[in-house]
């Protein structure tokens, strides 16, 4: 700005500048201070040179103040633009308004003509005030900071875009490339990541380290440290040098807090630069080996790629089951635990009763609702427990093994919504019974060792749910048989 | 008398310490959970079991329910196993170029040492391709069930600290280990059982010795509880003759009121986990015969496994890990000593002893993986395998010299580790090493790294899950650790 831009800054400097964002608050504070006292007091029982005054004599000088370390800030370069410029005017204009109006409280509040322009005077240091510091929020967390979460129906209102959902519920939005053939290196792959990554503090308002980094000109001219890009020369790049800094140095960017660059990110940025950092040229047009290749397809990939199975049951929120309840299943020395902290899940398990029936499992009504996992394998249960669960809502995992379950408590299950793996292992289950299996189109896994189901019986099963998984147990043979073959000894 | 009386009042005055009395002060936990455990002790109605190793719910949903941690003791060579380097091949015998020694220490490497070629022959495996030498066919078999770490790294190069940093994530003495954590955190599934149980095999316990499952400064009753895989599995856990149950129960818990008093006169907490143990060590007495006879197993899990009943080995201990898994019991850790493979003899060589140990465990732990799939335990239990460091790609040359058979120098800067089941991935193979395999050039995993994602599949975040001692909050990772993201499901 003032200073030439190869002129060092003192450290002094900048140190009295970092006390700007910090100092700004309190003349805000008084001159508010100032204006309540001066609305809410009457002429007759307070002397305003003795009140009034002292605050906003004292608002006037913290905000000269507080505007000559904000001029100490702005040397560091890491803010331009015309923002700065408005705010540092209305900055000026707003200390000196403040001065005025304590002038005008000293030694014209007796004075019934000059005494008039004392409230539009207040008006507009009001009005200055949040307009400053509505600037100074903008310069210091980006200019959509205040209207990031506003709701629907007012966005609307303003003109402003409605939020994307995905960085809604990531934060982040995966980068996707429509179609490998057209698309371009730098557009559609590096910008992406640089916007999602190193834009909030390399841009047009706010140059940290008198960096931009939001078009190809801007990412080419470096900062206050000189290039950062060495097209062909990745080592030398301080672009590259940086993401892989171990990211507890310094140096390392993006800052501690903010979110780092992936694994695949930084190669890809890699491979840009050694290929010397084309902004135009189609990505097929590069050379790539086949770490790019993987990368690059995992970015074509349509659709929410690989994303984790996880059972619907266990997105709903739903109340938590009565102490009394659990505490009448805890007497049956059933263990009872919530999945996670966070949620009302349950899963019972009679690890520590193996001798229940289906007398003490009543009870389990009492927890109907929250039971997503019920272990019961070597117990004493019947085909009448199995109806007694037909009508719970939110049963996923099923273990029944080692009972005395048949075709009838089979039958049951056909009611249950959302059951995913059943153990059936050793039960007396027949290959007439197995097929009520296919009654559950949730189903995803099933154990079925150990009972007198035949290979026939197997494949009709499979044959009507194609997707089931069936584990029938280690079929007692391995493979191979290297064991046997003497490992030759060295001479 | 009054001498004795002094000297009572003295002995008092030493045992309540200031910590104590001032923690009294605060909320008095300690008393709380005295409360529920006598409460569970005298009566037999089980209306609570509120004792420290009551299972607990994990902070969020995890994947995994148990751990299976099987640390081959000595550290295998991943040169011979996982990490297929055909380019070190090509400079079998050729000196080590200067660049990569500068400034590095070795365990006993002096000079300059050649370059070693890997010994075993290697194949791709599975769907996913994994490199996997001839030594671990069984493993190979399934290689489509397992995801590895081939570029750890850990920063000791010596067994016993080395170990002390897998299990405690410090290399000096003190700190809790994995498996006190996971105890300390989730308690056990079965009442009469202990959360964490260790078993060794190999001859020999692992030179970081019990301070690789000790609890640390957590409160004692969540330390490993080493079993014997041979012999009674537990050392005096018969009653002595002439002694019947009824008089042990008697006993303890006359022992206990003792106790209990010794607990309201002073508060210590570690009273209330001698109280715990007595009573763990009586519920014990029927729970772990049981759960330890591998006898009553049928043949076809015996010929699974490769087990030989009544003799110490991995192989048994390999079965006894899914048993104990099985009830609940929440940390199984293994050792097997003598992958530490020197090439100073015949058996610590990578071309013939390095594959012995491999029959040893290559079944057994293969076996594992199946045996918990077809109980439906694999999804909800997290096996890792894997020792303290890795082998250097350079043949060892002990005092200089030249060694009479192939071995390869303890190393720190990459080696591979697998991990399956519950919460993980399977078929990924995450990190890279360079053409020699001697350091890590993309997806670097630390010690801590790999502990952090073991806590993130049990469902605790391990910035947030800590333990205040000495006046500050402690944790397994420390002050490091970042979740091995792209090997979770």
């Amino acid at each position: 700005m003032i200073l030439l831009d190869t002129e060092v800054i003192p450290d002094w400097i900048l140190f009295f500048g970092h006390f700007h964002p910090m100092l700004v608050h309190l003349p805000i504070g008084m001159l508010l201070m100032g204006m309540i006292l001066y609305v809410f007091s009457k002429k007759e029982e307070v002397q305003r040179q003795t009140s009034i005054a002292p605050i906003l004599w004292t608002t006037g000088i913290m905000a000269l103040i507080s505007c000559a370390m904000g001029w100490c800030l702005s040397l560091a370069g890491e803010y331009e633009g015309d923002t700065l410029k408005i705010h540092q005017w209305l900055g000026i204009c707003l200390a000196l308004c403040s001065l005025a109006l304590a002038y005008m409280t000293q030694h014209w509040s007796q004075d019934a003509f000059m005494s008039r322009f004392f409230k539009p005077g207040l008006l507009l240091a009001f009005i200055l005030v949040m307009w400053t510091g509505h600037l100074g929020g903008n310069l210091t967390h980006g200019s959509d900071y205040l209207t990031n979460y506003l709701p629907q129906p007012w966005r609307g209102w303003l003109g402003i875009a409605p939020r994307e959902q995905a960085t809604e519920e990531k934060g982040i939005q995966p980068i996707r490339i429509k179609n490998l053939q057209e698309a371009l290196i730098f557009q559609d792959l590096i910008q992406p990541t640089l916007k999602q990554k190193c834009w909030s503090c390399h841009n047009a308002e706010k140059q940290k380290g008198k960096l931009r980094m939001d078009s190809p000109e801007y990412l080419m001219k470096g900062g206050a440290n000189g290039e950062i890009i060495q097209a062909g020369n990745p080592a030398e790049s301080d672009l590259i040098k940086r993401v892989l800094l171990d990211p507890s140095h310094e140096d390392h960017m993006p800052p501690k807090g903010k979110v780092y660059l992936t694994e695949d990110e930084i190669v890809l940025l890699q491979w840009w630069v050694k290929e010397g950092a084309h902004f135009n040229k189609k990505i097929i047009n590069i050379p790539y080996d086949a770490r790019i290749k993987s990368i690059l397809a995992k970015y074509t990939q349509v659709g929410n790629q690989q994303e984790a199975y996880i059972s619907p049951v266990l997105k709903e929120n739903i109340p938590a089951a009565t102490d009394a309840d659990i505490e009448k299943l805890r007497k049956h020395h059933l263990l009872v635990i919530a999945l996670s902290k966070e949620k009302s899940f349950l899963e019972v398990n009679a690890i520590n009763a193996k001798q229940i029936g289906d007398k003490e499992l009543q009870d389990l009504d009492g927890i109907k609702e929250q039971l997503v996992s019920l272990k019961l394998g070597g117990t004493n249960i019947s085909d009448a427990l199995l109806q007694q669960i037909s009508s719970y809502p939110r049963l996923v995992h099923l273990q029944i093994d080692h009972t005395k379950i048949s075709r009838q408590g089979l039958s049951y299950l056909s009611s249950l919504k959302h059951l995913e793996t059943l153990n059936l292992v050793a039960n007396a289950i027949d290959d007439q019974a197995v097929l009520e299996l296919a009654k559950l189109p949730t189903l995803r896994k099933v154990y079925l060792w150990q009972s007198k189901v035949s290979d026939q019986g197997i494949k009709m099963l499979q044959k009507k749910m194609p997707k089931l998984i069936i584990d029938q147990g280690w079929k007692g043979k391995w493979p191979l048989d290297t064991l046997n073959i003497p490992i030759k000894k060295p001479e | 008398m009054n001498k004795i009386i002094q000297e009572a009042i003295q002995h008092e005055a030493q045992l309540a310490t200031r910590r104590h009395f001032l923690s009294s002060l605060g909320t008095g936990l300690g008393s709380l959970a005295l409360g529920s455990f006598l409460t569970n002790c005298s009566s037999d109605s089980g209306a609570s079991f509120a004792s420290p190793l009551s299972a607990k719910s994990s902070p969020k949903l995890g994947k995994a329910k148990s751990v299976i941690f099987l640390h081959m003791a000595g550290a295998p060579s991943q040169l011979e196993l996982f990490d297929y380097k055909p380019s070190l091949a090509k400079f079998d015998g050729k000196e080590c170029p200067p660049e990569l020694l500068a400034g590095k220490k070795f365990a006993f490497i002096r000079g300059v040492p050649n370059l070693l070629g890997p010994k075993a022959h290697f194949e791709q495996r599975g769907q996913a391709g994994h490199w996997i030498s001839d030594y671990l066919p069984h493993l190979a078999s399934q290689a489509d069930r397992v995801s590895f770490l081939k570029g750890m790294h850990t920063d000791q190069f010596n067994h016993a600290p080395a170990q002390l940093l897998m299990h405690t994530g410090s290399a000096r003495l003190g700190r809790p280990s994995m498996g006190s954590w996971v105890s300390y955190g989730l308690g056990s599934e079965n009442q009469n059982l202990p959360g964490f149980v260790v078993l060794a095999s190999g001859g020999k316990n692992p030179d970081a010795g019990k301070s690789a499952w000790g609890s640390g400064f957590l409160p004692s009753i969540y330390q490993g509880v080493q079993c014997r895989s041979e012999g009674e599995p537990i050392l005096f856990i018969q009653n002595p003759a002439g002694i019947n149950s009824d008089i042990r129960k008697a006993s303890i818990e006359t022992i206990n009121q003792i106790n209990q008093e010794t607990y309201q006169e002073f508060g210590d907490p570690e009273t209330v986990a001698r109280i715990a143990q007595y009573e763990m060590a009586y519920k014990m007495q029927s729970s772990v015969p049981e759960v330890m006879d591998i006898n009553k197993e049928p043949a076809y899990i015996h010929e699974m496994y490769g087990t030989e009943p009544g003799k110490e080995s991995f192989a048994n201990n390999c079965l006894l890990a899914r048993k104990l898994v099985e009830q609940g019991v929440r940390f199984v850790q293994l050792f097997d000593w003598g992958w530490d493979t020197h090439g100073t003899g015949l058996d610590g060589s990578v071309d013939y002893g390095l594959h012995q140990k491999c029959r040893q465990v290559d079944k057994a732990a293969t076996a594992l993986l199946l045996d918990l799939e077809q109980r439906g335990l694999l999804d909800e239990t997290l096996v890792v395998w894997g020792g303290e460091f890795g082998r250097t790609p350079m043949q060892e040359n002990r005092e200089g010299k030249k060694l009479a058979y192939f071995g390869r120098d303890h190393h720190t800067e990459a080696f591979t580790m697998w991990l399956a089941g519950g919460g993980i991935k399977p078929g990924v193979s995450y990190g890279e090493t360079d053409d020699l395999g001697y350091s890590t050039i993309s997806g670097k995993t630390s010690v801590y790294d790999l502990q952090a994602t073991i806590l993130q599949c049990l469902g605790f975040n391990h910035e947030e899950f800590t333990y205040p001692f000495q006046g500050r909050n402690f944790r397994l990772t420390d002050v490091f650790g970042k979740v091995i993201d792209p090997i979770l499901a």
